[in-house]
Order: structure tokens, then C-alpha cells, then sequence
């Protein structure tokens, strides 16, 4: 075939027909493994959530003392070593002195108590309806009782189920959790650096200054939390250790990692101290005692009046309506725990998007032109 | 070091660095090797092309530029947008140092005239130096105040040079 009509010759003929073939296939190869490929990132991803999450929170708390050995001109690997070695030597002392809380054994008891306590509160619940019923009959409607039972017998089970397979896990976090943050403790600077590097010009200094405010407040925050979260477990721990309630390690656990979730954490942390006391010591003055710990030292006395003012700044508050949605939002991504994380990253989400809003206020690279109203100058 | 050794470990190679390039730098000339190497690490390299806009005046500004290759203009704005140049920078130069202790709006714009490099050093990281390196942020403060100072010095100078020159017109005016 000669080419003289403009038209495509042989060779040129079979090149398009390969090329196009060949684009079509690979376009259906990659369509079809695009579900595969996501597939295979979720499994390959799953279960390193929670160690990247715990080892950013080591590392966030890790990173004062750090400084403070930078401050005295060691290099930065070499105080993350030191920070390493104080840390756990403090652990391994603190284990020492006091020995290690017969954590297996009290779940065990409590595998065995749990139901004892339930029923007992199912009682309790029901002479409370019996006097409600007096005065709002139509409570009679709704199967309170049994929904609560039903509750916590499926809440009995997730525990039982996730306990063995969580402490299977426990002992890959103690290895990862430390490598990851001593990374995130060396690298992260250089990482963010490179990726605000990537910005344009114009908006280089503006992203810049954003980045720095908004990871202080970040670590400001997340510091604040965990620290408001140990110390309100540590009060109520001194607590009830005061009085004859089992279970007081756990407990206090409970109360701390509650804590992370305003308004409503603190009192769902409270329940099962304040079902257990009722259950084993009965209404007397230890309960009351119990209860004075739960709510009025730990929560208003230390929480209210002195950590939150100290610890967590004004900026970070969440409206209530934002609390609950993250709770629900989170429990159902990941269940228990992403309950507890949701309203913190909600919260992180907030300082974001304050910091920004505040840099905006005063970085307009227009308010030469225009007045705040709009009109041109 | 003698020059022999220092042609043998420190090549050609050596002057291209940026490491070599900030210790040039008339306000980081005092600063050792240590501090210089940790300089390098807070400041960052920034390229831009001929007539790139570097900030514009009125900007929140959050720190400096030191020219490395290039050239930068420094020009004004008024309202009727006419625009003034007030200097052109070269290798070396810095500006935008107003900016650096506070966030204080640009006073003037700052454009390109050539590709150029420009090495930035802002105050989020100096903040951070600070609290990690007090002495190295120290030193660093200090040969910036001094070369601050300088132009601070040369400002005064030349306004009391305008004063007496301003003072002996108007007495040549009312002579007259």
C-alpha cells in the first residue's frame, strides 16, 4: 500500500492497532485490580492504626524531655536514647518497688463476677422503675431491663472475645511502639519539612507559619489530655484503694482512659466502680465515699478546677453537639476504642481549622485594595 | 588550618555547598562550624523565577531572605499604584528582616529579576530553635543584631547628614 493519499501505512497501522489494544487492556487490568489493590492495602494496613496512633502519642510525650536533653547540646538520637533508657528504667523501677498489678487474675475474678454485678444492677434498676412506674406508667412501655441486659451480656462478650486476641497484639505493640516513635521523635521534622517544601512561592511563609502554630496547640493538646487522663486515674486509684472495693486497677484504667471523652466519658467511666461498690459493700458510707471520689475530687475538685485550666486551653473546646457526633462516628469505625480517640481527633480537626481561620484574619493578601467590608480602596 | 590541608578536604565541591555559602553571609560570618551546620538544617531553599512575586507589601510576613544566586528587586506601592523602586539586591543581600521578630506587615514588595535562589530563614523555626538550642539561637541573634545594628547606625548617619544639610538650606533660604 503506498502512502501517497495521506492515509496511514502498514506499519503505522500496526502500531496504532497495538497501541490501542494494549491501552484498552491495561485500562481493564487496572480497573479491575483497583479493587484488588485497595483490597490489598487494607489488609496489608489493618492492625497498624493503633501502633502509629499510640507511638505519635509516645513520641508527643516523649518530645519535652527529649528537648531538655537537647538543650544540653546532645545531638537528637542520642537524648531520644537517654529519654529510652530513663523511661523504662523509671518502669522497671516503679514495677520494683510496687510490683506488677495482678492484672490476668482480676479479669479472671471479674470474667467470673461480671454477671453477680449485672444482675444485681438489673435489681437495682428495677426497684427504681417500680417506684418511677407509680408516678409515669408509660415507662412500663419500653423493656428497660431487658434492654440493658442484652446490652451488656453482647458488651461481656466483645471484651472476653477481644482480651486473648488483644494480648496477643500487646506484645507486637511493645516492639513497634517504640520503634515507630523513636522515628517520629528523630524524623518528623525533616518529613514536614519536605512536604511543606512542596508548597508554591506565594503561599510558602503563610503555610509555614500555619504548620508551626498549629502542631504547638497540637502537641499542647494531646500532652494536655494524656496527662489530664493519667492523673485523674492516678486520684482515683488513691481513692478507692482507701476503701475495701476489688478491682481498684482497673477501675482506675476505666476512669483515666474514659476521661479522654468529655462530658460524657466521665460518667460512663464511672459506672461500673459505682455498680461494683453497690453490689459488694452495698449503700453505706464507702459508697458514698466512692461516689464523693468519682465525682466530686475527680471530677470537679482536680478535673474542673485545676487540670483544665492548667493543662487544655479554651481553644480547643468542642461543642457538645460535635462530641457526640464524633463518639458515634467513631465507635463505628473502630468500635471501643475509636470512641475514646474520636472526640480527640475531633478536637484536632477543631485546632486545625481555628488556627487557619485565625491566620486568615490576618493574612488577607487583599486588605491593600479592599476594606473589610469590601469596597475598593 | 593551613590553606595546603584546606584545598586537600575542602575541594571546589565545598564552595558550592550551602553550608559554605551561609558562613559568607555577613550576619552568620561570626558562627562556627557546628552552628553553621545546624543553620543549614532550620533555613530553607527556595527557587523562584525571573519576576516572581517574593512577598508583596502589606503581607503578614514571618521572616527573611538571603539572596544565594539572583538578583531581587525591593520596590514600593502608593495608592495610586505607582510603583517606586527602592533597591535592587544582589548575591548576599538580605531583606525582609523587619518581619523576622514579629509579624509585622511588608513595608515593601519584593520581585525577581533573574532566576534566583533565595534561602529563608523564618521565625516558626527560629522559635523552635530557641527552645531546643538556646546558645546555638543565641549566637544567631546576635550576628543578626549586629548587622542590624550597622544599618541602624548608617540610618542615623545619614539622617543627621540630611539634618544639617536641611538646617544650612534653610539658612541659605532666608539669606537670600
Amino acid at each position: 500500500m503506498s502512502d501517497q493519499g495521506g492515509g496511514l501505512n502498514r506499519a503505522q497501522v500496526a502500531v496504532l492497532y497495538l497501541v490501542l489494544t494494549t491501552a484498552i487492556a491495561s485500562g481493564i487490568a487496572i480497573y479491575s485490580s483497583a479493587s484488588n489493590i485497595t483490597a490489598l492495602l487494607k489488609t496489608a494496613t489493618t492492625g497498624l492504626f493503633l501502633p502509629i496512633l499510640l507511638s505519635l502519642i509516645v513520641a508527643f510525650l516523649l518530645d519535652p524531655a527529649v528537648q531538655y536533653f537537647e538543650k544540653r547540646r546532645l545531638n537528637r538520637t542520642l537524648s531520644i536514647f537517654t529519654v529510652y533508657i530513663i523511661f523504662t528504667a523509671l518502669v522497671l523501677l516503679l514495677l520494683l518497688i510496687i510490683g506488677p498489678p495482678n492484672w490476668k487474675g482480676m479479669m479472671q475474678a471479674l470474667k467470673a463476677d461480671f454477671p453477680r454485678y449485672l444482675s444485681r444492677a438489673i435489681e437495682y434498676l428495677n426497684g427504681i422503675l417500680a417506684i418511677a412506674q407509680e408516678h409515669f406508667p408509660f415507662i412500663n412501655n419500653y423493656d428497660l431491663p431487658g434492654q440493658l441486659r442484652s446490652a451488656s451480656k453482647s458488651f461481656l462478650g466483645l471484651i472476653l472475645v477481644e482480651t486473648p486476641r488483644s494480648a496477643l497484639r500487646i506484645g507486637s505493640l511493645m516492639l513497634l511502639v517504640p520503634l515507630f516513635s523513636f522515628f517520629f521523635l528523630r524524623d518528623s521534622r525533616h518529613l514536614m519539612r519536605g512536604l511543606i517544601s512542596l508548597t508554591p512561592n506565594r503561599y510558602f511563609e503563610m503555610v509555614l507559619d500555619i504548620y508551626s502554630r498549629v502542631s504547638r496547640q497540637l502537641a499542647h493538646f494531646i500532652r494536655g489530655r494524656i496527662l489530664e487522663a493519667l492523673i485523674i486515674g492516678i486520684v482515683v486509684w488513691v481513692g478507692l484503694s482507701l476503701t475495701d472495693i476489688r478491682y481498684t486497677p482497673i477501675l482506675a484504667v476505666v476512669a483515666g482512659a474514659t476521661n479522654l471523652v468529655p462530658y460524657i466519658g466521665p460518667i460512663i467511666g464511672m459506672i461500673p466502680g459505682l455498680v461494683i461498690a453497690l453490689v459488694d459493700l452495698g449503700v453505706g458510707g464507702q459508697f458514698w465515699w466512692i461516689l464523693c471520689v468519682y465525682l466530686l475530687i475527680a471530677q470537679i475538685i482536680v478535673d474542673n478546677f485545676i487540670l483544665i485550666p492548667i493543662l487544655i486551653s479554651r481553644v480547643s473546646n468542642l461543642h457538645p453537639l460535635w462530641v457526640i457526633l464524633a463518639i458515634i462516628m467513631g465507635g463505628k469505625l473502630y468500635g471501643v476504642l475509636g470512641m475514646i480517640i474520636g472526640v480527640p481527633i475531633a478536637s484536632i480537626l477543631n485546632i486545625i481549622v481555628i488556627e487557619i481561620h485565625r491566620y486568615r484574619k490576618t493574612f488577607n493578601p487583599y486588605n491593600r485594595f479592599f476594606t473589610r467590608q469590601g469596597k475598593l480602596l | 588550618m593551613n590553606p595546603f590541608w584546606q584545598n586537600i578536604f575542602r575541594g571546589r565541591g565545598y564552595q558550592q555547598t550551602l553550608h559554605y555559602f551561609l558562613s559568607t553571609v555577613p550576619a552568620f560570618s561570626k558562627l562556627d562550624k557546628k552552628d553553621l551546620a545546624f543553620l543549614e538544617n532550620i533555613v530553607h531553599s527556595r527557587n523562584y523565577q525571573s519576576g516572581e512575586i517574593v512577598f508583596s507589601q502589606g503581607d503578614i510576613g514571618s521572616g527573611m531572605y538571603i539572596i544565594r544566586t539572583g538578583q531581587v528587586q525591593i520596590f514600593t506601592q502608593d495608592d495610586q499604584d505607582t510603583t517606586t523602586e527602592q533597591a535592587i539586591l544582589n548575591e548576599g543581600d538580605f531583606f525582609g528582616e523587619v518581619a523576622l521578630t514579629a509579624s509585622r506587615p511588608r513595608c515593601a514588595s519584593a520581585r525577581t529579576t533573574a532566576p534566583t535562589v533565595l534561602i529563608g530563614l523564618f521565625r516558626s523555626d527560629i522559635e523552635e530553635a530557641i527552645r531546643r538550642h538556646p546558645a546555638f539561637s543565641a549566637n544567631l541573634m546576635f550576628g543578626l543584631n549586629r548587622v542590624i545594628s550597622d544599618r541602624l547606625l548608617q540610618c542615623s548617619l545619614q539622617l543627621e547628614e540630611l539634618k544639617k544639610k536641611l538646617i544650612s538650606d534653610q539658612k541659605e533660604a532666608a539669606d537670600e
